[in-house]
């Protein structure tokens, strides 16, 4: 007879399972509170009711008959808005670069002030990082006027805040023993820079910028509700004026055009690292 | 000539790096520094072109104490004793050539190596040494697409770009086979032999220190407890060095000569 010999049994936490049952508890209150104050506010009778029914009905199929009188139009906007995905994103990158070497642990040095320096760059783009291009935009608006570089601005800063933090990452993970053998072979600090550590880090820098444009482009069709250029605009006048026809093709338009676009860049970056 | 009168190193954790050593090494030496990991053997072998900072004592290269050197001074110096490291620190993007022409960053002006505008000597040269350690049909390869052997032939032939006096070596063949290592350190024996550069080899498999230094260094916890011709080392001389019985980890082995050991030696 085989007897198979089976793992012993796994040791009963009882901190763990009181952990487990409180914070079920606590959950199950909190959605349960949740619940409680919408149904309160909710008028179920009227989002389920035949007008609502009706309005679906109008507004649907006229989505999709598609009104194509201002297509050049559209097309243009639609360019605009790439441009002003493209430039911002350009911004950021160019700006992002020497943010990313000042917030690289590994390259500002173990002396007093090299780590302030490091602390400050990184929270300040931890701080850039949490507003939305879209408050952003209301800023810029708000002090140049309506105007696509309002929204060029709104772009480059809220990428500036990834990509800074993104390619400081990069620099971090760089190969030192590189860096080492430069040193070693009388290198000066420049040629260190150029031999050494950018060819191991451009790659990345650029599938990130790449990777950011993406979003650029997602988060800048959106701007022009605000008036800060781009295809927005467009959209919010059509729906004002209840062109569901034109909305219909803009969204249409604004789906293929992001679709290739984010095929092209996971084929980009797919080649470049 | 390279001296070392009492150098010690006191890592800013406190570790003793190196107690006291005292060494000479004569131009177109091929000196092998033997002893166990943490041993101090990286230590010293960088404290010669000041990757590390030794904390007392003097080091002088034919002369002049590199102790006290500025800046620039010591990229001059860096220039002259070129670096061979364990993990060949090639840039894995970058093409052999790329990479072998960077011997020559401390020569040439900073814009210039920039703008990649290398003299034709210059770039001769590089191919010349590729010719050397026979890689030269790989020179426009990513240097990741080659093996371990290679990536480290083509680290060699970085350094003779460098026209170094003397090369440095720590650990070149600790993560090679067998086979590949004596390729290594037979490269590394003609040059020494072919342009009488001093070579300091850090090694710590002993059949390969006794085959092929002139010279052996053994160290123990920071100090120097051996240092005699190889004809003066037995098996007890490493037994002492390493303050244990002699065991199969020691030896690297694998040397049945091998075609192409054959090529190079002859």
């Amino acid at each position: 007879m085989n007897t198979s010999v089976l793992p012993p049994p796994k040791p009963k936490r009882w901190k763990s399972f009181w952990i487990k049952t409180v914070s079920i508890l606590l959950f199950s209150v909190l959605i349960g509170w949740s619940i409680l104050g919408i149904a309160g506010g909710l008028n179920i009778e009227r989002v389920f009711s035949m007008t609502t029914i009706e309005r679906a009905q109008t507004v649907i199929p006229q989505l999709l008959q598609l009104n194509g009188e201002q297509f050049g139009r559209i097309v243009g906007l639609i360019i605009e808005t790439l441009a002003i995905a493209f430039t911002g994103c350009l911004m950021a990158t160019v700006f992002s670069v020497p943010l990313g070497f000042l917030t690289a642990k590994n390259m500002m040095g173990n002396t007093w002030l090299g780590q302030v320096v490091h602390s400050f760059f990184k929270v300040w783009l931890n701080a850039t990082r949490t507003f939305p291009e879209i408050l952003l935009a209301l800023i810029f608006v708000a002090s140049i006027g309506p105007s696509p570089f309002a929204g060029v601005l709104a772009i480059a800063i809220g990428s500036t805040g990834m990509l800074g933090k993104l390619f400081g990452e990069t620099i971090e993970t760089v190969d030192m023993a590189v860096v080492e053998a430069m040193q070693a072979n009388g290198a000066n600090k420049v040629q260190i820079l150029f031999y050494a550590i950018l060819p191991q880090v451009i790659p990345e820098f650029l599938s990130y910028a790449i990777y950011r444009f993406e979003i650029d482009v997602r988060a800048s069709t959106i701007l022009g509700v605000i008036g800060a250029g781009g295809i927005g605009t467009l959209i919010v006048i059509s729906a004002a004026n209840r062109n569901w026809g034109e909305v219909g093709l803009i969204v249409l338009c604004i789906i293929i055009v992001v679709t290739v676009i984010d095929y092209f860049s996971a084929f980009i970056r797919r080649k470049l690292v | 000539m390279i001296e070392c009168k009492d150098l010690s190193l006191v890592y800013p954790d406190g570790t003793q790096g190196l107690k006291n050593v005292n060494i000479t090494i004569n131009p177109g030496e091929f000196v092998v520094i033997v002893g166990l990991s943490g041993a101090g053997k990286s230590t010293l072998i960088r404290s010669l072109n000041r990757l590390v900072q030794p904390t007392s004592g003097g080091l002088y290269i034919d002369g002049e104490n590199i102790l006290s050197l500025k800046p620039n001074e010591l990229r001059k110096l860096r220039t002259k004793v070129g670096m061979i490291f364990q993990h060949h620190n090639l840039v894995k993007r970058n093409t052999v050539m790329k990479n072998v022409i960077a011997g020559r960053l401390g020569y040439v002006g900073t814009l210039r190596s920039l703008m990649n505008l290398y003299s034709k000597e210059d770039r001769s040269l590089a191919y010349e040494n590729l010719k050397r350690v026979s890689i030269e049909e790989k020179v426009h390869t990513r240097a990741d697409q080659l093996s371990g052997g290679q990536q480290q032939r083509v680290s060699i032939a970085r350094v003779l770009t460098q026209q170094p006096n003397v090369i440095l070596a720590d650990e070149p063949v600790a993560s090679l086979d067998p086979p590949t290592s004596h390729q290594v350190m037979n490269y590394l024996r003609k040059i020494n032999r072919e342009d009488g550069i001093t070579t300091i080899v850090n090694l710590h498999f002993i059949d390969m220190a006794m085959e092929y230094a002139d010279r052996i260094i053994g160290m123990r916890a920071g100090q120097v407890v051996f240092d005699g011709h190889v004809s003066e080392v037995s098996e007890r001389t490493f037994e002492d060095i390493y303050d244990r019985k002699i065991k199969e980890d020691d030896l690297r082995g694998g040397n049945e000569p091998y075609e192409s050991n054959k090529a190079i030696t002859s």
